[in-house]
């Protein structure tokens, strides 16, 4: 009975996962077709046109707009990481007044459509003189309350003893965050890598509207430049394009897997 | 411990390394940072280019929509424009179509950055018209070249006596059909409606459509639409726009004869690829299409070897034939800091020296000219295929796109879906005259 | 000697919470909150491309109370909301506690798998997903047509329409809300599930009291941020249906941005953004309440 059982499980989940990838298998394969036969609906390609990677990388610039969006959705998800995770643990771990207000000033800023601060934004951002150029990509991007919400559920999760301890031995809060808490925030911060990085990578209408410069498009904005005036898209590279764009977040999620610990390990305290 | 205070140090010295490199390139109001260069370089901030010290040239912006072959058509202009003269100089970049219409140029132009030089289609004309974001062109025609435009095509840009934009494309919709599918299902080339949805019962089957025609709402759904509403004597609004002309019988009828092909089954109320594609016919996937001139180009490349042919969209036996003219038109900002500069560029392309305008509505897409002398000039080439169907008997029959409010363009567009998809036709054309009314009033 | 350094504490405290504090809400002020704040000033004008404009006070707000279109988009934005956020839950816990309850190997490669869809951007699993729902020659009215179903419309259909965004938002977004479960139950100590294995506990039993409110936090935590997501779902229905057919996938953040960019109407469109931000809001607030009750 037990090992009967013990297959079910693995076996329903292997088929979950499969289920879940195989639209992605309809994108690789579409990117294999000939222009005209994109939509003809057979599961497997007839044609194999591995030459459609080399037309998007050649026709594209998709090299150099997958570099800048390197840049900026690194750099974003890097300091980003670093702001809300200190916002969110003083938010968890401290009391001081007005506690209560910023969290909830914090947490509304989330609930408004993008579409209606987009303008205002915009001239914000002028203003400001970012227009046109990488600051004016990565630092709007920086805040967002997710990130400080998610951190504060972690911390105020997070088991108390070994910041205890640290206050005993005489460290600073400041210090002690950095030394302790931080270090273990490991199973937060990697969903959290993951997410703020594609949320910036996939970001596309704020950077369409902020830069006008082609050498500053970021790869969603490149994409999207594929899509034909209307009148004919040539999909097949369209979707060649998108899967290589994708890469470098497949590539992030294979180095994610290694760092998603097994949860925290209290032994060091007993 | 330290280790991690000095990453964070790190940290932050290299974000504020980035912030400073970045900070260079921003535009600052000071103006453009270098000289000349070739499209795709900095395009300039602020509402129209700017001057950049003495001795170099005036910067306009031209942001654009086209691409593959007609963004090199516009590329190529720039450049020879550029090298010509040397008082001014022209910067190009492009983006998708959807993008361009719904969010770059609106947000732009509403923060007050727009574009020296840009495009204008039918559906967004008014919205710029009634913004005062165009530039009165009149003054900038060249001798003679005004009398050289069709009057329906320069009428269509003016508001107010004041031509405020420059047409150089009339595109046309056809009946597009491959023969080989009606000679097999024994139907001959439909001219009247009831032969096409007799046509269409016949051809449907259970992987072939029998018609190709846009479902999903957008300014293109009410363009294909308009042929048969004018058809039947029909029309959205009155003459001077202010009134709803929508709760007559006729319109009704054009709306029921729509909805039709819809309910029956006969057209896919959900495309993969848009309708304005001649992809759907060319792949064999249906067996009629209406769509517009543009597609010859593409179905001689891709689809040489379809049978496929063209005919005038059929009209009501007690109708008269028609169809729609869009295409796009060339504006200048009128809050451009160069409004004459920008206006000659314009011009130059397309009001000048019919071999440009030529070359566009005959070698980089197949069009129509509004100008005659164009018309005339290339002859040859309106005569050549399918192209020949659409001179001799589709083109007297235009009717120009009109350029209807959003507000308008949702209303008719949602009483075409509600027929589509099972709503009694007089009601829905009821149902959306009032809406159209009290929308009207808005505006006023 | 204890009181003054009970203050120190407390002022270190302080200071360091304002401190670590200081960066996102700068941040977020100048970038977010001032943004909003222009948009609340404009919804009380008439601000559209051809009036001049004029301040007219609530005008706009008691206009879209008397919007059909408006209250249409709430119906159809509360919806989607009701199928999505419920679904989203059960379906990213289960696959959560699935995945915990797998070995290393297969954990590995289950959960990459539901993760990936979350690396495609809306545009393109839109594009995906109206490729797979075609009516004739998508893949899955294909192997509904082999096993004997019927072929369905999906997006061509009023009433199939606006499931199948669910659909689509529900296989990008599960993969990322299981990893953000997975995350919470691995903080739970092992020793719970030992001790509740030799008492004789099930599987059920032992995730009935002792994983699911010990995820509390997090539940309410992934409940909130989804329902705030899900009111604001605009990409895939711009590629999809563009608010089709016959406007049952015109959701109100999409009602929105139409009246914004199309008719650009943007006084109007402010004021509809801010009457979804105060429902978003007090059902945030609704959902808080009865989530952290003791």
């Amino acid at each position: 009975m037990k090992r009967y059982t013990k297959w079910i499980l693995p076996a329903a989940a292997v088929m979950l996962g499969l289920l879940m990838i195989f639209p992605l298998y309809t994108l690789v394969a579409g990117s294999l077709r000939s222009e005209t036969n994109v939509f003809d609906g057979s599961l497997i390609p007839k044609d194999w046109l591995f030459d459609n990677y080399r037309i998007a990388v050649e026709q594209s610039g998709i090299v150099r707009s997958i570099g800048n969006s390197l840049i900026v959705s690194g750099t974003v998800t890097v300091v980003a990481m670093l702001f809300h995770s200190m916002a969110g643990y003083a938010l968890a771990r401290f009391r001081f007044p007005g506690q209560q207000v910023i969290f909830s000033w914090m947490l509304s800023t989330l609930m408004v459509p993008f579409a209606v601060i987009m303008l205002p934004l915009y001239l914000i951002v002028r203003e400001l003189g970012m227009l046109n150029s990488y600051a004016g990509l990565i630092v709007p991007a920086l805040f967002n309350a997710y990130g400080i919400f998610l951190f504060r559920q972690f911390y105020r999760e997070f088991p108390k003893e070994l910041e205890e301890a640290a206050y005993m031995e005489g460290l600073s809060l400041a210090r002690t965050y950095f030394s302790i808490a931080l270090p273990l925030s490991g199973p937060i911060i990697v969903p959290l890598t993951i997410g703020f990085f594609i949320a910036n990578w996939n970001s596309y209408i704020w950077p369409l509207i902020i830069t006008q410069d082609d050498r500053l498009w970021v790869i969603q904005v490149q994409l999207a430049n594929l899509v034909g005036s209307g009148h004919f898209t040539p999909w097949n590279i369209l979707l060649a394009a998108a899967v290589l764009a994708a890469i470098p977040t497949f590539i992030l999620f294979f180095m994610a897997q290694r760092h998603l610990v097994e949860g925290i390990k209290m032994s060091g305290i007993k | 411990m330290k280790r991690g205070k000095q990453a964070i140090l790190l940290l932050l010295a290299s974000l504020l390394l980035v912030l400073s490199a970045c900070g260079g390139n921003s535009s600052s109001p000071s103006g453009q940072n270098g000289g000349a260069s070739p499209s795709g370089e900095n395009g300039g901030e602020g509402g129209s280019g700017g001057k950049s010290g003495s001795g170099e040239r005036i910067q306009l912006t031209f942001w654009d929509f086209h691409t593959e072959a007609e963004q090199e058509f516009f590329e190529r202009m720039v450049a020879e424009y550029n090298a010509i003269q040397d008082r001014v100089e022209i910067v190009y970049s492009t983006s998708s179509q959807s993008d361009y219409t719904t969010a770059k140029l609106p947000i732009a132009f509403t923060g007050g950055n727009g574009p020296d030089i840009f495009m204008i289609s039918p559906g967004d004309f008014m919205k710029f018209a009634n913004a005062g974001w165009m530039l009165d062109l009149t003054p900038y025609f060249p001798e003679g070249a005004l009398e050289d435009f069709l009057p329906a095509s320069i009428e269509a840009v003016t508001v107010d006596g004041k031509i405020l934009a420059l047409p150089y494309e009339l595109e046309l919709l056809a009946l597009y059909y491959n023969e080989e599918m009606l000679k097999n299902a024994g139907v001959d080339v439909p001219r009247t409606w009831d032969e096409l949805l007799d046509a269409a019962r016949k051809l449907s089957t259970d992987t072939v459509a029998g018609l190709i025609l846009p479902a999903d709402k957008e300014p293109y759904f009410n363009f294909v639409w308009y042929p048969f509403l004018w058809q039947n004597g029909g029309n959205v609004l009155s003459e001077d726009g202010k009134t709803s002309l929508f709760n007559t019988p006729e319109v009704a009828e054009a709306l029921d004869f729509w909805g039709t092909f819809f309910r029956e089954g006969l057209s896919p109320t959900k495309l993969q690829q848009h309708p304005a594609e001649i992809d759907h016919i060319g792949s064999g996937t249906a067996a009629m299409q209406i769509v517009g001139t543009w597609a010859i180009n593409r179905l001689e490349q891709m689809f040489g070897d379809m049978p496929i042919n063209v005919a005038p969209i059929p009209y009501p036996a007690d109708g008269k034939p028609a169809t729609d003219a869009g295409g796009w038109k060339f504006a200048v900002n009128a809050n451009s800091k160069y409004p004459e500069e920008a206006a000659k560029f314009i011009m130059w392309v397309f009001a000048e020296d019919p071999e440009r305008a030529l070359e566009w509505a005959t070698e980089i897409k197949f069009a129509y000219s509004p100008r005659q002398s164009v018309v005339e000039a290339g002859k040859e080439i309106y005569n050549k295929g399918l192209r020949k169907v659409f001179t001799e008997q589709i083109y007297d029959t235009a009717i120009p796109e009109p350029r209807y409010p959003a507000q308008v363009v949702d209303i008719v567009g949602d009483a075409l879906q509600e027929v589509m998809f099972g709503r009694d036709a007089a009601e829905a054309a009821e149902d959306a005259h009032q809406k159209l009314t009290k929308a009207l009033q808005e505006l006023q | 000697m204890k009181a003054s350094r009970w203050s120190a504490r407390k002022r270190q405290e302080w200071a360091t919470a304002y401190a670590f504090l200081l960066p996102d809400t700068v941040g977020l002020f100048v970038f977010v909150f001032l943004p909003i704040l222009y948009a609340f000033y404009v919804s009380l004008h008439r601000w559209n491309a051809f009036s001049p404009r004029a301040f007219i006070g609530l005008d706009n707000y008691a206009a879209l109370l008397a919007d059909d279109r408006w209250w249409h988009s709430l119906g159809r934005t509360f919806l989607f909301s009701a199928v999505y956020v419920p679904l989203l839950f059960v379906l990213a816990l289960g696959a959560a506690v699935m995945v915990n309850a797998l070995g290393k190997k297969t954990a590995n490669a289950v959960r990459t798998m539901i993760l990936m869809p979350f690396a495609i951007t809306s545009v393109i699993s839109a594009i995906i997903g109206v490729f797979l729902l075609d009516p004739r020659t998508g893949l899955i009215n294909q192997l509904f047509r082999q096993i004997g179903w019927p072929a369905q419309q999906f997006l061509g259909s009023p009433s199939q329409a606006l499931y199948c965004i669910v659909a689509v938002l529900l296989w990008i977004n599960l993969g990322y809300n299981m990893v953000i479960f997975l995350a919470s139950i691995k903080e739970i100590p092992r020793d719970y599930y030992e001790a509740a294995n030799l008492d004789g506990a099930s599987g059920w039993q032992a995730f009935r009291y002792i994983t699911f409110p010990l995820l509390r936090g997090t539940s309410t935590f992934i409940l909130i941020v989804t329902l705030i997501g899900s009111f604001q779902v605009l990409d895939q229905i711009m590629v999809m249906t563009k608010g089709g057919p016959v406007n049952s996938t015109q959701v109100s953040a999409y009602y929105i941005y139409k009246v914004a960019f199309e008719q650009m109407n943007m006084g109007y469109s402010s004021a509809l953004a801010f009457a979804l931000f105060i429902i978003i809001f007090v059902l945030s607030l609704v959902q808080l309440k009865l989530l952290t009750r003791e």
